[in-house]
């Protein structure tokens, strides 16, 4: 054990982490496509949190499928469309490296008109379903683990649920506005900043939320020997 | 003029019955065994709704505990829940699972049905299907009966609560009534609005706009509206007797009382005998695919002895399968719960061919039983089932085929799936999940937070 892991271990954190979680109530925008066209549309004109909703939020109601499904966009785009260029490239877009929505729309979007700026012809072909562009309106809500050192906190990690890990490890980065979470952030606050970074590289794409608890508590279970 | 408490109340007297039961049908081709069934076993008398703490081992403490947590938020809060009949049908049955978790939630909540003549019912059933895309005629003899068995539904009922949730159209225009009382009222829309009769829409239209919001099952289910809309997806029960988990004894008992034999593979398909359901096409389907992969039939329906388009539908299922020993047709009595749980938990394979499908409640059991799934992308099937992560869609027989045997001959890939789709009914379509929307719901109506 280092010297600056020996003092997280011992260390009582300077502010609690209190687990929180979020439940969220889907709401059906005035907003759809039926080709690829109006997918650019609705994908410059629909409110944030729609495109939230359909790259972030989809994560935590997807959370069980290891691999092939990154946001609702591509996955139309595959399955709606039958349009595997289009998909692919919407697929790429990692909302890890952004911290604002705004960047995260821009994104589709130039990821859109490239595709129909080469294959025109595939604009207004009508897709074999309508794309739906839906918001959500969230409530986060405590739960009663709260974690003043690293054991506790690894009794939160252990025991809270998946919407939870989700709220605080991919929803955090908006909230944050920046290309951590709140439980890489509160490592750091620790003194663990190794620790903090490997949690923050765990991929959300190829892995469950499962998955990710699992990867986070052996991050923290090794500091804790 | 019958009125509708009375129905209710005959409803209710044909539901108390003897405790006996068992397996209820054989194969189609045993006929008279068949008729013999339907007369002679009744359903059995339900059990008592489950608590909250029945559903930990299957959702996990955690989820539990965010229940409570946000229904402290709304402690205390009133709701009132209004629908057409206390009995059959998704809708009241929905109402059966979730009003006592409501209050056992400590949010007060009441379900009252409204009342009417034979005459209200024959004019909402009309406007049912006519709300689906059937043709219809609105007379204003028809709206006049809507509006008068609403007037007097809305002096019957108190709305005194602090959210009031309408289901479905029949009720719809009590909210005429909410003058000078400060509650926010919900309109709960179970049908499949994409397709309405324009002259049908646009009367209950006039009504649905002076909600607060709107709730549907689906996104294509929806219509433009300037209320909010929001995303209830409807739910399965997995403690009920079509989904809790059965004894291997049990059902072993049943696929024996059928002649299903479970060395070998099983493709299913549950659903009346309805050609919205394309069982020919499962039929056709099967013989496809079983060139290549031996397997199994069973087509497992109801509504055939009843109802004289599925009596014809059946025999054109029957023609299709022209005798073929591996294609086991079951026409099910409807309190089969038990039994169709055990011909989905033997099988490898479900199939829900459907061409036109409402939300699609046979998939949802499908995926909770960890099977691989293959469906029409119809109603709500694509929301649950998302093609080859959590069930394959098809949209032609040939397709369904190919999947059939697909499947049939990957079994990692189809167990892979199988698990999918049991985790996302888990996350997005059990009653726990219908619960923690209500609860929001109540929370931000009443802007709680």
């Amino acid at each position: 054990m280092t010297a600056a892991l020996a003092a997280a271990h011992s260390r009582v954190a300077a502010a609690p982490f209190y687990f929180n979680t979020s439940a969220s109530l889907l709401r059906i925008t005035q907003y759809k496509a039926n080709n690829p066209s109006e997918l650019l549309d609705g994908l410059q004109n629909c409110p944030d949190d729609s495109i939230f909703q359909h790259s972030i939020r989809t994560l935590q109601e997807h959370h069980f499928i290891r691999e092939g499904f990154t946001n609702d966009f591509a996955h139309w785009a595959a399955s709606g469309c039958n349009e595997p260029m289009l998909a692919e490239a919407l697929a790429e877009i990692d909302v890890r490296e952004f911290t604002k929505l705004a960047e995260i729309r821009g994104r589709f979007v130039d990821a859109v008109r490239r595709f129909l700026d080469r294959a025109p012809e595939t604009g207004e072909r009508p897709a074999l379903t309508v794309f739906h562009f839906c918001a959500s309106d969230i409530v986060v809500i405590p739960t009663t683990f709260v974690a003043h050192d690293l054991r506790e906190f690894a009794d939160g990690v252990r025991g809270v649920t998946v919407h939870s890990l989700h709220h605080h490890f991919i929803e955090a980065r908006l909230r944050l506005n920046l290309r951590s979470n709140d439980f890489s952030e509160w490592l750091e606050d620790l003194g663990m900043k190794e620790a903090a970074d490997e949690l923050n590289r765990i991929d959300i794409y190829s892995a469950t939320l499962e998955d990710v608890r699992e990867q986070i508590l052996r991050i923290v279970d090794r500091s804790l020997i | 003029m019958e009125p509708v408490e009375s129905q209710v109340e005959s409803e209710l007297t044909s539901t108390k019955v003897s405790a006996e039961s068992g397996v209820v049908a054989s194969r189609v081709s045993d006929r008279k065994s068949h008729a013999q069934v339907g007369t002679e076993k009744n359903p059995p008398p339900t059990a008592p709704p489950p608590r909250l703490d029945d559903y930990i081992n299957i959702v996990g403490a955690a989820e539990i505990d965010e229940l409570r947590t946000l229904a402290r938020e709304v402690k205390g809060k009133t709701v009132k829940m209004v629908n057409s009949t206390a009995l059959g049908g998704g809708v009241a049955e929905m109402l059966n699972q979730q009003v006592p978790l409501l209050n056992e939630l400590e949010v007060k909540t009441d379900w009252d049905v409204i009342s009417g003549g034979s005459d209200f019912f024959e004019v909402t059933k009309a406007f049912h299907n006519a709300l689906q895309g059937g043709d219809y005629k609105l007379t204003q003899q028809a709206r006049d009966v809507f509006l008068s068995y609403n007037q007097q539904n809305s002096e019957r009922i108190h709305f005194t609560e602090d959210v009031v949730v309408i289901h479905d159209p029949q009720p719809a225009a009590l909210i005429r009534s909410r003058q000078n009382q400060s509650g926010k009222w919900v309109w709960r829309c179970h049908i499949d609005l994409s397709k309405p009769n324009a002259e049908v829409w646009q009367f209950l239209r006039q009504f649905v706009e002076k909600y607060d919001a709107s709730i549907f099952s689906a996104q294509s289910f929806t219509q433009q509206l300037p209320i909010t809309q929001y995303l209830f997806y409807p739910c399965i029960d997995p403690l009920s007797e079509k989904n809790k988990k059965l004894d291997d004894s049990f059902i072993q008992k049943v696929c024996d009382e059928f002649g299903i034999d479970r060395s070998r593979p099983i493709v299913t398909q549950v659903s009346r005998f309805d050609r919205a359901k394309d069982p020919v096409g499962v039929v056709q389907a099967f013989k496809k695919a079983r060139k290549f992969a031996d397997c199994q039939l069973v087509l497992a329906g109801g509504g055939a002895s009843d109802d004289p388009e599925g009596a014809t539908v059946l025999k054109e299922v029957e023609e299709a399968a022209n005798g073929d020993r591996d294609i086991i047709i079951l026409d099910l009595p409807p309190w089969s719960a038990l039994e169709i749980n055990a011909l989905q938990r033997a099988s490898t394979v479900i199939v829900q061919k459907s061409l036109q499908e409402g939300f699609g409640l046979t998939v949802t059991e499908a995926l909770w039983k960890e099977k691989p799934t293959i469906a029409g992308a119809v109603g709500g099937i694509p929301n649950q089932v998302i093609h080859k992560l959590t069930g394959m869609l098809a949209h032609s027989v040939d397709e369904c085929a190919e999947q059939m045997r697909h499947l049939l001959t990957n079994p990692d890939f189809a167990k892979q799936l199988g698990k999918n789709g049991c985790e996302h009914v888990k996350e997005n379509f059990l009653i726990t999940t219908d619960l923690r929307r209500w609860l929001l719901l109540v929370q931000i109506l009443l802007g709680e937070r």
